[in-house]
């Protein structure tokens, strides 16, 4: 059995735009990647192409054992991976209960759905408060955490999370960022964390990526890259 | 006051029945954004086939409506799957026009296995004489009283299905969100299949219960198409996107109609229907019970 997440050579286009321009990563068992890059970067396609939200036009995307561009999107969370869109991916016709039992809902395990709920209100005691409550009544930080408790739900072991800091407080930020690292060291979680906000991102990051115009541009420890003062000033921004 | 209670009685009856007509198309509207025009025709299809059980083959009340809602589910899920699914990502204006064709084939081949030229009836579940109250009698019988029943309980099962079942919160949430569920594991599209099944079927029952009302009611075309404008006004007037509105929307379409017709005329019923609806959308716009739409800039 091959391990981690491969992707090899993608290139997806939207129209006459190559959104990726063979694009390769090698993302390691249990460990965090940042994929990083300016707003059209082609970070967001990245991890709409991994999940098949989009199909690419040639390339490779494997994780574990499972060939991805021939898993249905529907399919994909049983290969292990949840993903988090941004925090207007919660489904605020629904309560925040119902949010989170829908993480669960394709193991058909209503046990396992309950003990997993449990989990996730002791992890997110701001959620447990709220657990009637209509998601539409939660803030912005409260829906952050909700939809990264609902992707955990699923019990993934690769978790892609899209701009998790988008408008969030630094400090929330922070709190989800070292649940993520106690999910790395308690459960040997695999994340791919897509930030505009590279700072914060590579403070938690193992290792990183920074994609331009659809091209990967540098890759390495996320400690070395952000060591690198012209990478820095060159693509991102502090 | 006599008269005025019994035209309300009269008017709930009824109303509930273009409630569960109002239902079903809420159910679609609320999975795929689609206006069914083909409800009623495919109600007229699934009444039919309990019709020609029944009298040609003197099959119980009971087995035909199972047969008619049987026959729901298979038409409404083909429907979908076949005729919709193409169609469903599409300019609302392909859904719209596939749904009436599939209204005029539905009607089409309802006349060439059944005949257009007669109108038939459709026997009631129970009596139609209604109750007394002392020396007078009541325009509520014990078929409305099933009617009121029948849909009550249909109401029950489906807020329970939608909100107490994986099922109903997949639905519910493939309506609201279909990419965060699909990434959540919901396969959508199966859910739309069940949609259009479920609403179909429930079309089937409101179909059955209304043919019992009237004689004559059974043919191609001409009550089921009023239904299908009764369902519909009752529908918008509930907000198209809330069944608790389908419901008020139906039951106060039924009441007020049954007071125009008799406080009134009788013989202009469809105009009414047309006042009501366009009196509650100048006063609100998205319906009684709709959530306030977000202002789209």
């Amino acid at each position: 059995m091959s391990s981690g997440l491969s992707v090899d050579n993608l290139v997806t286009t939207y129209g006459a735009v190559r959104a990726l321009d063979g694009v390769s990563l090698q993302v390691q068992d249990g460990t965090i990647t940042a994929v990083l890059g300016a707003n059209g970067a082609g970070k967001t396609t990245l991890l709409r192409t991994i999940n098949g939200l989009v199909r690419p036009v040639s390339g490779q995307i494997r994780y574990g054992d499972h060939d991805l561009l021939k898993t249905r999107v529907e399919d994909v969370v049983q290969a292990g991976i949840a993903h988090v869109p941004e925090g207007r991916g919660v489904i605020t016709e629904l309560t925040v209960e119902e949010n989170l039992r829908l993480g669960a809902l394709w193991r058909n395990d209503r046990a396992t759905s309950d003990e997993s709920l449990r989990e996730m209100y002791a992890m997110f005691p701001p959620l447990a408060e709220r657990r009637l409550q209509s998601a539409d009544t939660l803030s912005g930080g409260e829906r952050q955490m909700l939809v990264v408790a609902r992707a955990l739900m699923a019990r993934p072991s690769l978790l892609l999370l899209d701009e998790p800091s988008l408008g969030l407080a630094p400090r929330i930020t922070a709190q989800i960022m070292a649940t993520l690292r106690r999910l790395r060291e308690a459960q040997g979680l695999t994340v791919v964390l897509v930030e505009q906000n590279a700072r914060s991102a590579l403070s938690v990051a193992d290792e990183a990526v920074v994609l331009n115009l659809g091209k990967v541009v540098a890759q390495g420890p996320a400690a070395d890259l952000a060591a690198d003062e012209k990478l820095r000033h060159a693509y991102l921004g502090f | 006051m006599f008269r005025f209670l019994n035209l309300t009685l009269a008017g709930i009856s009824n109303g509930m029945i273009f409630a569960a007509v109002a239902l079903a198309l809420v159910l679609i509207w609320r999975a795929t954004r689609i206006v069914n025009f083909a409800q009623g025709a495919m109600l007229m299809v699934t009444t039919f086939i309990a019709w020609d059980l029944s009298q040609n083959h003197g099959v119980n009340y009971w087995v035909c409506m199972i047969v008619a809602i049987v026959a729901g589910l298979i038409i409404g899920g083909v429907s979908e799957r076949v005729l919709v699914r193409p169609v469903e990502n599409g300019p609302p204006i392909n859904a719209v026009i596939v749904t009436l064709g599939l209204f005029i084939f539905l009607q089409g081949l309802a006349g060439a296995i059944w005949g257009n030229a007669q109108a038939h009836s459709y026997p009631p579940g129970y009596s139609i004489i209604g109750y007394k109250v002392g020396s007078r009698t009541l325009l509520f019988s014990p078929n409305d009283l099933y009617i009121v029943l029948a849909v009550t309980v249909m109401l029950l099962a489906l807020y329970l299905l939608f909100n107490r079942t994986p099922v109903g919160l997949r639905m519910r949430a493939s309506a609201f969100n279909p990419e965060v569920s699909r990434l959540l594991g919901v396969h959508v599209g199966r859910l739309l299949t069940v949609g259009w099944a479920l609403a179909a079927a429930v079309g089937a029952v409101a179909g059955l219960l209304a043919a019992g009302t009237q004689p004559g009611y059974v043919a191609p075309s001409g009550y089921f198409d009023a239904l299908l404008v009764y369902g519909f006004t009752a529908a918008v007037i509930g907000g198209l996107d809330s069944s608790v509105g389908a419901v008020i929307g139906g039951l106060l379409l039924g009441v007020l109609l049954s007071w125009a017709d008799a406080y009134i005329d009788n013989n202009v019923e469809g105009m009414y229907a047309l006042i009501i609806l366009i009196a509650v959308l100048m006063l609100r716009p998205n319906g009684l019970f709709a959530r306030p739409a977000a202002r789209r800039v």
